[in-house]
């Protein structure tokens, strides 16, 4: 397990709000313990990392939040008008399947351009074999560009919306 | 089908005269725990002591149970006895007697309880958190909002009767009151979600398991992806909804449906449905069929979990078990739609059809037999 695997161990185990967790696979032995908010645990650094597994990355309550793929640039010379390329945030699809802009024929789209739209926010369905993908946005902002039309097929990571990042 | 727009995601709230039995909350086992991750908070009444009084019953089946010794087991009056059990006579279960007699009951009831369902699918990850509802919208709603909420894996959610069930592009499925089954689970599979879509062939083998495990001569086949029929007619169907990001999946919910008992349907589904009890003119016990579709279940999504080599397994059984993977006459309801000859699955799941324009990948568009 390399370091971009437990980073994104930990990111998933804070996100399911999971206390503990534990892993043995041949030689190599992970042991996570969180301390939450609502769980006082008194000895919680005990079980921080044990031998055998790469030291995971200041863990306890708060473990840093990996860089969103929106990394906001240094700030350099600021171009007038248009907004440098790297703020604007590509929403992919995680699969291979048949593009929906609404939840059901005929009825009005999740969003459309120049919407807001908050994290979590549903802004598409992408179905392959009867399942049933709702992707939600993971960043707030403004829908700028939709790449894709409603009953395309698409490719797995293809891009269907540019939204750009609120400050 | 047939097709009612909107219902997709209007219907998050579940009707409020709606009354669940949740199995009382148990200690998690296994190595992870969650904090502050507690069942989902319902807003309407959940009424654990209708599963104890059916559990009791049955417990006693050959001997007259006095209202008082159930009061007392159950830690109620008598009177609210006597209402619980009026209200289990409403949902079909046979109780003989009344409050100065005592009660028994007539027959084993065919009721999708917690208490009945869960010592039969013991060692299944399904065993430990089932929810059982009278009425509801419909059980994928409910189990999306739970896994939503920190549901555990393996919630199932199940439905004596659904006011709004739901199929693809939100179609409904009909759901009469008691005669199917109408059961959604929670899944939350350590899987990229490109991987994790052969599931959905995955859950159509592992119910037709179930369906031949007790109707032992039944014939049934598989419409690619995952509609079960029999005779040409479809008995089950399956929506799996999924909530993930690029590299994994937050949780899935798989919600099938069932026609077990529906003696008929109306007018404008019955030349495409049936049921179990239309197509082999018996009664199906709901409650051993719901065991042996949980523990199937329970089965496939293991091995895909643990076996590298469980996708060719899937692909390889469907095909087999399926008569629509090769060598169908078939029009597929896609991009405009179009008409072909069915050549494989490819190493993803998704079906080829040859056209006249070279082979074409079916995604996820309805796959119908075409008359030559």
């Amino acid at each position: 397990m390399n370091q971009k695997e437990l980073k994104e161990l930990i990111e998933f185990l804070k996100e399911q709000d999971i206390a503990e967790f534990e892993l043995e696979r041949g030689d190599v032995k992970v042991r996570i313990k969180r301390a939450t908010p609502n769980t006082s645990l008194p000895h919680d650094a005990r079980f921080v990392a044990v031998p055998a597994a790469p030291p995971p990355p200041s863990l306890p309550g708060h473990a840093p939040v990996t860089p969103a793929a929106h990394s906001t640039p240094a700030p350099a010379k600021e171009a007038p008008g248009e907004p440098p390329e790297e703020a604007l945030h590509m929403v992919r699809s995680p699969i291979v399947g048949t593009f929906y802009e609404a939840p059901s024929p005929g009825a009005p789209p999740f969003v459309k351009i120049g919407d807001s739209v908050e994290v979590g926010q549903v802004l598409c369905i992408v179905e392959a074999m009867k399942l049933m993908n709702e992707i939600e946005s993971d960043v707030a902002g403004e829908i700028t560009k939709k790449l894709v039309t409603n009953g395309q097929p698409i490719e797995y990571g293809q891009e269907l919306f540019v939204i750009r990042p609120r400050k | 089908m047939v097709r009612v727009a909107g219902l997709l995601f209007v219907l998050s709230h579940v009707l409020p005269h709606n009354s669940a039995i949740t199995k009382s909350p148990t200690t998690p086992v296994g190595k992870v725990s969650r904090a502050g991750a507690a069942a989902p908070r319902r807003s309407y009444q959940s009424d654990v002591r209708l599963g104890q009084i059916v559990r009791l019953l049955m417990d006693h089946a050959t001997v007259v149970v006095s209202g008082t010794k159930i009061s007392q087991q159950i830690g109620t009056t008598r009177s609210q006895v006597w209402r619980l059990i009026q209200q289990l006579r409403r949902l079909g279960v046979d109780i003989a007697g009344h409050p100065a007699t005592g009660y028994q009951l007539r027959a084993l009831p065919d009721l999708l309880l917690p208490d009945i369902l869960a010592p039969l699918v013991r060692g299944t990850i399904f065993s430990e958190h089932i929810h059982h509802y009278y009425k509801i919208g419909s059980t994928n709603i409910a189990a999306l909002e739970a896994a939503t909420a920190g549901a555990p894996e393996g919630s199932v959610f199940l439905t004596e009767e659904q006011t709004a069930g739901r199929g693809r592009s939100s179609r409904s499925w009909h759901s009469s009151r008691s005669a199917g089954i109408y059961c959604s689970v929670v899944l939350r599979p350590l899987l990229p979600p490109a991987d994790v879509l052969i599931l959905a062939l995955a859950v159509a083998l592992a119910v037709k398991a179930a369906v031949e495990e007790i109707g032992a001569n039944l014939k049934v086949d598989l419409r690619w992806p995952n509609d079960l029929l029999l005779e040409g007619k479809k008995f089950c169907g399956i929506l799996t909804e999924m909530s993930a990001e690029a590299t994994r999946v937050r949780h899935l919910v798989v919600g099938i449906g069932v026609n077990v008992n529906h003696s008929d349907f109306p007018a404008s589904i019955e030349k495409e449905a049936t049921s179990l009890r239309l197509a082999t003119g018996t009664e199906w016990s709901r409650v051993e069929l719901t065991a042996a579709l949980l523990k199937s279940l329970d089965r496939e999504y293991r091995n895909l979990l643990r076996k590298p080599d469980a996708p060719g397994s899937i692909l390889r059984r469907f095909s087999q078990q399926s008569s629509y993977v090769r060598g169908m006459q078939v029009h597929v309801d896609e991009n405009g739609g179009f008409d072909g000859v069915t050549e494989s699955l490819d190493p993803r799941g998704f079906l080829q059809v040859r056209t006249a324009h070279g082979m074409r990948t079916v995604l996820s568009g309805s796959v119908r037999p075409k008359p030559q």
